[in-house]
């Protein structure tokens, strides 16, 4: 589904990623960890199209498309999905009225007759419901006001409406509590099927105790320099990143 | 220091008024405005409130100011496309300034009075009112109206009535020449009654206009009154609205003005004066410019009395290579201890060669108010833009999204629903 | 907190305690502006010809031009011919050392606490100071010119450096500028010159006082600061005279040049008598001042504490040409009894990501008529400029005024402009605080003021920092009831 090959990337002139290889195919889960400052965020905001990073090499393929071809809105209504660290607040924008104008817009994208009030409505009630989200989102702007833990499961909301491929589910564990952070990988785990995956970036194992990875990764410094299952997450865990560092300290 | 623009109008204008008849009730009040005219002329840029505005390039042609041959007859069609989808109100339609009888609803509230202005001069309401809130000797173009005005309407409803449905005014120009023309409408709004009125505007042909509309408006003790102006039009239009107001103890009038992209000169000017206490004023605007429109906006709240509240917040939106102009004066006069006075003007600047001009003031003659005033120009948050895409939103709708977004502090204030769809329907049609 | 409370300690019950006069034997030319009063001033100063030219242009353009009426307060009516244009102690207009100088002279610039006597020199401040028309004495010049600093009067510049002054006079507040200006240009009589040379820091602050003392005088000096590529000056102005029932008109001129990576500091105490409280007497002081950040990454900051004067006329400005070149404002200003400040500031934003902040304290107390008046532009070229403008006001009793008169504007679509104003009335609750913990009222209004002041105090220098705080407590005194 997903193909990157020898990505490099760079912002104001600084080289972040610097020759990354990932395969990600339908029904997986891949976890991307590392220390602070390898890229993480960085490799999420490349494959949404970000406009501040500059690709000085490598390539992208998703579902047989150039990624890197498409803008930011393309690839969202190809079904790439990233659900944001720090979702940004749009005060005036109301949440029901983006949602359905999303929503909209990616079927029209798909050929899909568009989804009217009530059904759009209803869909989303269902969805609310699947993920135990609650919260009113009539009468409320975008993201305005929310905790942080409405933030994000309000980014989880938007992927269930949007049903994307694959989702990037960017630090989604940051700033959540333990309630939280279940019930967030609860409705993961709901949406998570043979047709789609997901890359989950985190620095702690523990959402990965709820949603668990069958790959995971190790990003340092730009690359991915260590991948296994999800014993390897445990070992990170354990051990911390140090053993890592050294051991490319080494190979460099 | 030349503050007057040479103009053939000027002339024109000043030879009409020595033709016409000068009998009848409102001789006097003519009289003193045309002396005013004669002294000032038009403003040139010389001077201050017309500092970012210049009138000169459409006031040196030749212009008729009466309305010539009219052309296409109206209508039910025409009149049916500009309604407001939704709205229940009562229809008021105006062919170039003359109130069409026939195209507009009656009107039976009780109370409740509407006719062209000429036709109300003697009413008692409209002697305590007229021009008695307008200063021709300081504002060069209420001189002038005041001096010569033909057409128009006066607006009355009396003590404790209460007219339910908005009046919504259709001003349709259907003229076939070039024409100056210089409405005038009177609102009198007794004690305790309440009163909506929506302004909106259509053109069939394609001549230049120039139109210098003034409206006074009373609004008395506890009073009610709502006005909306939804400013349209094409590029060969070119309108200068002044208006006053004058409010009396624990009245509440709001305004609320949209200016839309499409008429190529637009100065509002709106005056109000709070004299009495308990006064609450709201001044809600939105200016979405295109093309190479200017629109300017310049507003007076004069606090004379204490414990009054006024609130005014306007936003623009600048596209392409038009110019927005916000001038706002807050004055709190000595006596009027306890204001609260608030204003914001908020500016986005989205075309290359748009540009704004921002002037917010304040002028405080008394210690114990809380006044404050804000004015910002800036762009899209490139964040909110990128968040909006990675949803599958495409670039125009997102601009859409975050332009209503940005109004919506204006728009939300509209507590008629119909009307606010209406406005976002302009705004997203403005936008393309 | 304590060392306010000290300053305050120090503030009695006195009234404007610059007020004293000097008598020393003065050669004042008589009342009166013409051609000739330009040549004698010229001569006098032994000038080269071309500088004579020069005020003789100016002298010319002043007499075709007006007055300006768009400031927020009736205009006084001046009689340019009834001021004397000239008036400088007798003894010697050049003084090779201290010793020199009229004792007379000293003494006076020891009791307004500017000692000019080495041994006595404030740590690191070299000072020039300027009598009536002329400088009397610069000190730590040797020091300076070593590091290749030339900090000296005007005269002395004429003399010394003609190619400098030749090169940069007039080229940021051209003679044609306003009235004030030109009048300036034509019958200045003395001022400071500073240049700072390729990569130097200025190792101490800059200092010039003045002093009008002589009776039916102007003052109209004219300051020059010139910071070449990669220099830093930081420069400091305090003004005093003495009380006289009658207005004394002080128009100054300050230009100010920083080439690329230059930082220019410029800060003025403004204490000129400010008139009695019903409005008698005090100075007019109508001053253009600006700044040109040239090169890019300059930066020039102005910070003001405006105390003094009957009416104050001067909006400090800077031309942010360079790109990445940045410009500050820092003002307070107090108004009180009959006072009138219309003062503020205009940046212009011509170079790509310029920056700029404006903050701006206005307090208005007894009849006291305060005004800002700011321009702040954005030109088409200026891609990512930002700005940032706070101004507040603060109202202390009933029958004074605040008023606000920002112009703002921009022709870029990448540019970021954001102004914010308050008006309000100085805290009761705040006041009552102080008062109930034993500090009374007047203390409670210096040590509030001094608080909401904190933001632009803090831009000085600290020597002057605290003889700041010192006048605003004292100007505020008797202003609540």
């Amino acid at each position: 589904m997903l193909s990157i090959k020898n990505l490099k990337a760079s912002v104001e002139g600084k080289e972040i990623l610097k020759g990354l290889n990932l395969e990600v195919k339908a029904g997986e889960i891949h976890a991307i960890m590392g220390p602070n400052g390898s890229g993480k965020s960085t490799l999420a905001s490349v494959l949404a199209g970000r406009e501040d990073y500059e690709i000085t090499e490598g390539e992208v393929s998703f579902d047989g498309k150039d990624l890197l071809d498409l803008s930011p809105e393309d690839r969202a209504r190809e079904g790439l999905f990233l659900a944001f660290q720090y979702p940004v607040e749009i005060p005036g924008v109301s949440n029901i009225n983006f949602l359905k104008t999303a929503v909209n817009e990616v079927r029209a994208y798909r050929n899909l007759a568009p989804l009217e009030g009530k059904e759009f409505l209803s869909t989303l009630k269902d969805r609310q419901k699947l993920l135990e989200f609650d919260a009113s989102l009539a009468n409320r702007s975008l993201n305005e006001g929310f905790s942080g833990g409405e933030k994000k499961r309000n980014e989880i909301l938007q992927l269930a409406m949007l049903e994307p491929k694959l989702a990037i589910l960017d630090e989604t564990d940051s700033g959540l509590d333990i309630d939280a952070l279940r019930i967030v990988s609860q409705g993961v785990n709901k949406l998570r099927s043979e047709n789609n995956a997901f890359i989950v970036i985190t620095h702690y194992q523990r959402l990965l105790e709820h949603i668990v990875p069958d790959y995971v990764h190790v990003l340092y410094k730009g690359k991915i320099v260590k991948s296994g299952t999800k014993e390897l997450a445990l070992e990170l865990e354990e051990k911390g990143y140090d053993w890592l560092k050294e051991s490319q300290a080494e190979l460099a | 220091m030349n503050t007057q623009i040479t103009s053939s109008l000027y002339d024109q204008c000043i030879a009409t008024y020595n033709t016409e008849q000068k009998e009848g009730t409102l001789a006097a009040i003519r009289k003193q405005a045309f002396t005013s005219f004669q002294k000032n002329g038009f403003p040139s840029t010389k001077v201050e409130d017309w500092k970012y505005t210049n009138l000169k390039p459409f006031i040196q042609d030749n212009l008729q100011l009466v309305y010539g041959e009219t052309s296409t007859a109206l209508t039910k069609e025409i009149i049916e496309s500009a309604l407001i989808p939704g709205l229940d109100a009562y229809i008021v339609v105006l062919v170039n300034g003359q109130l069409q009888k026939t195209l507009s609803h009656q009107i039976n509230e009780k109370g409740f009075t509407l006719l062209p202005i000429l036709e109300a001069t003697e009413l008692p309401a409209f002697q305590q009112h007229f021009g008695k809130y307008t200063d021709v000797t300081k504002h060069h173009l209420t001189a002038v109206n005041t001096a010569l005005f033909k057409d128009g309407l006066f607006v009355h409803l009396t003590k404790s009535q209460v007219v339910e449905k908005p009046i919504h005014i259709i001003h349709v120009s259907t003229a076939k020449t070039d024409f100056f023309t210089q409405p005038r409408y009177l609102y009198v709004v007794e004690e305790n009654a309440r009163l909506k009125v929506v302004e909106t505007y259509i053109t069939t042909t394609q001549v230049k206009a120039v139109v210098n509309q003034l409206t006074e408006v009373f609004v008395g003790k506890s009073a009610n009154f709502q006005q909306y102006n939804i400013q349209t039009g094409d590029a060969n239009a070119h309108f200068i609205q002044h208006t006053e107001v004058f409010q009396e103890t624990t009245s509440v009038y709001n305004n609320y003005k949209f200016s839309m992209p499409g008429i190529s000169f637009l100065r509002n000017n709106l005056h109000i004066a709070l004299d009495g206490e308990h006064i609450e004023s709201h001044m809600y605007g939105l200016y979405l410019s295109g093309g190479a429109q200017l629109v300017d906006n310049h507003t007076i709240v004069d606090h004379r009395k204490p414990n009054c509240q006024s609130n005014e917040h306007y936003k623009g939106v600048m596209q392409d290579a038009s110019t927005g102009v916000f001038n706002g004066k807050i004055f709190v006069q000595e006596d009027a201890q306890k204001t609260n006075a608030f204003q914001q003007n908020n500016n986005l600047i989205l075309g290359d060669k748009a540009s704004v001009n921002s002037k917010p003031q304040l002028e405080i003659f008394a210690d114990d108010v809380k006044c404050s005033h804000g004015s910002t120009i800036g762009q899209f948050n490139n964040e909110a833009l990128f968040y909006l895409k990675t949803r599958g939103i495409g670039d125009e709708k997102a601009k859409t999204l975050l332009v209503q977004a940005f109004a919506f502090d204006v728009t939300d204030k509209i507590p008629d629903e119909s009307i606010q769809d209406f406005v976002n329907g302009l705004i997203e049609e403005g936008l393309k | 907190m304590s060392t306010d409370l000290e300053i305050l300690n120090q503030v009695e019950a006195e009234e404007y305690k610059y007020g004293f006069t000097t008598d020393i034997d003065m050669e004042i030319l008589p009342k009166g502006l013409s051609e000739d009063t330009i040549r004698f001033i010229s001569s006098k100063k032994n000038e080269p010809e071309w500088l004579l030219e020069w005020r003789l242009k100016a002298f010319r353009q002043f007499e075709k031009m007006e007055l300006p009426s768009w400031q927020n307060f009736e205009m006084p009516e001046f009689d340019f011919q009834d001021i004397s244009y000239y008036a400088a102690p007798k003894k010697k207009t050049q003084y090779k050392s201290l010793d020199e100088v009229d004792p007379e002279l000293l003494a006076t610039f020891e009791k307004l606490g500017i000692p000019l006597t080495e041994q006595k020199m404030l740590a690191g401040v070299a000072v020039d100071a300027v009598f009536d028309s002329v400088s009397v004495a610069t000190t730590f010049k040797e020091n300076l010119k070593e590091l290749g600093i030339i900090f000296c009067s005007f005269g002395e510049a004429v003399q010394e450096h003609p190619e400098l002054v030749k090169q940069y006079l007039g080229t940021v507040v051209p003679s044609t500028d306003n009235i004030f200006a030109a009048l300036n240009a034509a019958v200045f009589s003395d001022g400071s010159f500073v240049y700072i040379p390729k990569g130097v820091r200025c190792p101490m602050e800059l200092s010039t006082y003045f002093r009008i003392n002589a009776q039916n005088t102007g003052q109209f000096e004219r300051t020059l600061i010139i910071a070449d590529e990669s220099s830093y000056v930081s420069y400091l102005e305090g003004c005093t005279a003495p009380m006289r029932d009658e207005n004394q008109m002080h128009a100054a001129v300050v230009e100010l040049i920083a080439m690329q990576d230059a930082e220019i500091k410029y800060s003025t105490v403004q204490n000129w008598y400010p008139g009695d409280k019903d409005g008698k007497g005090g100075i007019y002081n109508f001053v253009t001042k600006r700044g040109i950040c040239k090169g890019d990454r300059s930066k020039i900051s102005w910070t003001q504490v405006e105390t003094g004067s009957s009416i104050t006329w001067k909006y400090p400005s800077v031309i942010l040409k360079g790109d990445r070149s940045e410009g500050e404002f820092y003002s307070v200003a107090v108004t009180k009894n009959k006072q009138i400040a219309d003062t503020g500031t205009k940046i212009y934003h011509i170079g790509k990501d310029t920056r700029s902040r404006i903050i701006s304290k206005g307090i208005s107390a007894g009849n006291g008529q305060n005004s800002y008046r700011g321009l702040v532009q954005v030109g088409p070229n200026a891609a990512h400029a930002r700005n940032f403008t706070q101004c507040d006001s603060l109202l202390i009793g009933d029958r004074c005024g605040a008023h606000t008169f920002p112009y703002i504007e921009s022709k870029n679509n990448t540019a970021m402009v954001e102004h914010e104003a308050t008006t309000s009335k100085i805290g009761e609750d705040q006041i009552f605080y102080l008062n109930q913990r034993g500090i009374d009222t007047e203390k409670a209004v210096a040590l509030i003021v001094n608080g909401y002041c904190k933001e632009v105090l803090n831009q000085l220098p600290m020597e002057f920092a605290v003889e700041a705080q010192k006048l605003l407590a004292i100007s505020l005194e008797g202003s609540v009831g």
